[in-house]
């Protein structure tokens, strides 16, 4: 299968600083792919170099088979882009910017209608000019504007920055959607359940540099189990510390952070002891994301 | 699938300058007009020129040495107006200033240069935006004229004016390929606005003192203003030295604005 994104050794550099630094990714045609991370971590540059808008200062990259670079029209007509930072022009009607981004695509908005009814944008809202919406209305023209003209692959920067709880629901559905016809999504946010939520795949940026990459089951099974063992007497748990690291002891309790291959042996080493009760959890999105930032 | 996006940039130009535009044009045109109401008739044009002739040096030298000695040349003296250069300056700066380095700062160019359009695109739409802005204005200035000469009989046939207000146009042109040069240099329009205005005047200031002051004459066709005078065109024609100094230099700004565009991050 071709990939819609192609990463090798890609980076940036602002003078002394470095946004992002030899990004390696590959994301497959037709996945919703979420991009990690928290802010400043370079999630939004690395969507601007494959878009063209950055130059890179050093490696490679492909979107849809072609080189990222200023002069990828051909690229960019089959793309669709909601900007983390989304700015609209104040003065114009939501059908106006609506109708001019259309024209600029080059492609005839085929999911227009629908995406506003799902949003619930109507028609009384779009003849109002941008500088009277909300930011939800805001974000939900925005979405509409990347999604309109059905392109290929989407970028999708912090997509549901400023919608209600409901509208997020509908949001997630257009994701499914939107995935079942082959389109592949480029999801970033710092929001992890959601991204649990739509995303085939994932990639954790930090500072710059990509710190995990896989499926979500993949990244799970790599972080370490929570164990908590309650005792029914006070016992020597000293020995079990060198299973993982403790995070809480009591006399009759005991919580640990555990490889998950070492999970058997301490189980097998809990049944020396009078045991009373034990529950090891696995890890969610989250707890991984943030063991990345400890 | 190039002209389409430029017709569809400059449409997006259209809907943002619009307004500004139809005031400028309107204040042209009406001040254009009022200065045909004012002008001497043909038998008071000796009486005009002599008061003219009484203004300190720096006056004359604002409103161009070439002093009014027929209705004409008075009405010339409107098309080199600072009010005239003002507004057409002010024009040039919005237009110039919003069309790269203003998208750019107020972070819509994410959603333009995310669409299949070529950077030169950008450049050669915002030159259009201001090239044809500025012929509306001027066109507005001559209507302004013509009206006034049709209501009131000086002598002079409005057809006279047409090289002038060529002139204005090819200066400030000019002016719009040196601000989008600018605005592909800058990464917001308050910049670019602040930057193109200070060239505009200090190009104005030294055309200005270099006519009052002999020892600096010879820096004088540095700046841009040297290559519009309204008298002298009214009088003559349009230069040859002006149309080659002024399209040379929209030629040289844009192809270096594009470079510009084409090496930078947006």
């Amino acid at each position: 299968m071709q990939a819609a994104i192609l990463t090798q050794g890609l980076g940036k550099t602002y003078g002394r600083v470095t946004a992002l630094e030899a990004l390696s990714l590959r994301v497959e045609s037709g996945e919703v792919f979420g991009f990690l991370g928290p802010n400043g971590a370079g999630k939004t540059t690395t969507i601007r170099l494959l878009l063209g808008l950055l130059r890179p200062s050093a490696g490679t990259g492909e979107v849809l088979g072609r080189p990222v670079g200023a002069s990828g029209t051909l690229t960019r007509s089959e793309i669709g882009y909601l900007p983390g930072e989304l700015a609209l022009w104040p003065g114009f009607t939501g059908w106006h910017t609506l109708r001019f981004l259309e024209r600029l695509t080059g492609r005839t908005a085929v999911d227009r209608d629908a995406l506003l009814a799902r949003l619930g944008l109507g028609g009384t809202d779009l003849r109002r000019t941008v500088r009277t919406y909300s930011d939800g209305m805001k974000q939900k023209l925005g979405l509409v504007q990347a999604l309109q003209c059905r392109p290929r692959l989407v970028f999708l920067d912090e997509p549901t920055k400023g919608l209600d709880p409901l509208v997020q629901q509908s949001f997630y559905d257009i994701v499914t959607e939107t995935r079942a016809r082959g389109t592949t999504v480029f999801f970033s946010s710092h929001i992890l359940p959601e991204v649990e939520r739509v995303c085939d795949r994932v990639a954790i940026l930090r500072a710059g540099r990509l710190v995990a990459a896989g499926t979500i089951e993949d990244v799970l099974a790599s972080q370490r189990r929570r164990v908590r063992a309650t005792f029914t007497a006070p016992a020597d748990t000293s020995a079990l510390a060198a299973f993982g690291d403790v995070v809480a002891r009591t006399g009759t309790s005991l919580e640990l952070l555990v490889e998950r291959a070492r999970v058997p042996a301490l189980v097998r080493s809990l049944d020396a002891l009078p045991l009373a009760d034990l529950t090891i959890e696995p890890t969610t999105l989250e707890e991984a994301f943030l063991e990345h930032y400890r | 699938m190039s002209a389409v996006t430029i017709a569809t940039l400059l449409r997006h130009a259209w809907a943002r300058h619009r307004v500004t535009l139809a005031v400028i044009s309107v204040a042209i045109g009406v001040f254009e007009f009022i200065l045909t109401r004012l002008a001497p008739a043909p038998n008071e044009v000796s009486w005009v020129s002599s008061l003219l002739m009484t203004l300190p040096p720096e006056m004359k030298a604002l409103i161009g040495n070439e002093i009014a000695t027929s209705p004409g040349g008075f009405l010339a003296i409107g098309y080199g107006h600072p009010f005239f250069l003002m507004l057409l300056g002010a024009w040039i700066v919005r237009t110039s200033s919003a069309a790269v380095a203003g998208e750019i700062g107020v972070g819509t160019m994410d959603l333009l240069a995310s669409r299949p359009v070529r950077r030169w695109q950008f450049v050669v739409s915002g030159m259009l935006t201001v090239a044809i802005g500025l012929a509306v204005i001027v066109a507005c200035g001559w209507i302004g004229t013509a009206a006034g000469l049709w209501t009131r009989t000086l002598g002079v046939g409005s057809g006279n004016f047409v090289p002038v207000v060529t002139g204005a146009w090819l200066l400030f042109a000019t002016w719009g390929a040196v601000g989008m040069l600018v605005g592909c240099l800058r990464r917001d329009g308050g910049q670019t606005i602040a930057s193109t205005t200070g060239i505009l005047a200090v190009s104005f200031v030294l055309d200005y003192v270099a006519r009052l002051w002999l020892p600096i004459s010879a820096l004088r066709p540095l700046s841009l203003f040297r290559y519009y005078e309204p008298q002298v065109i009214f009088a003559a024609g349009l230069p040859a030295t002006t149309l080659l100094v002024l399209m040379t230099t929209i030629a040289v700004s844009l192809l270096a604005a594009i470079a510009a565009i084409n090496r930078r991050d947006l």
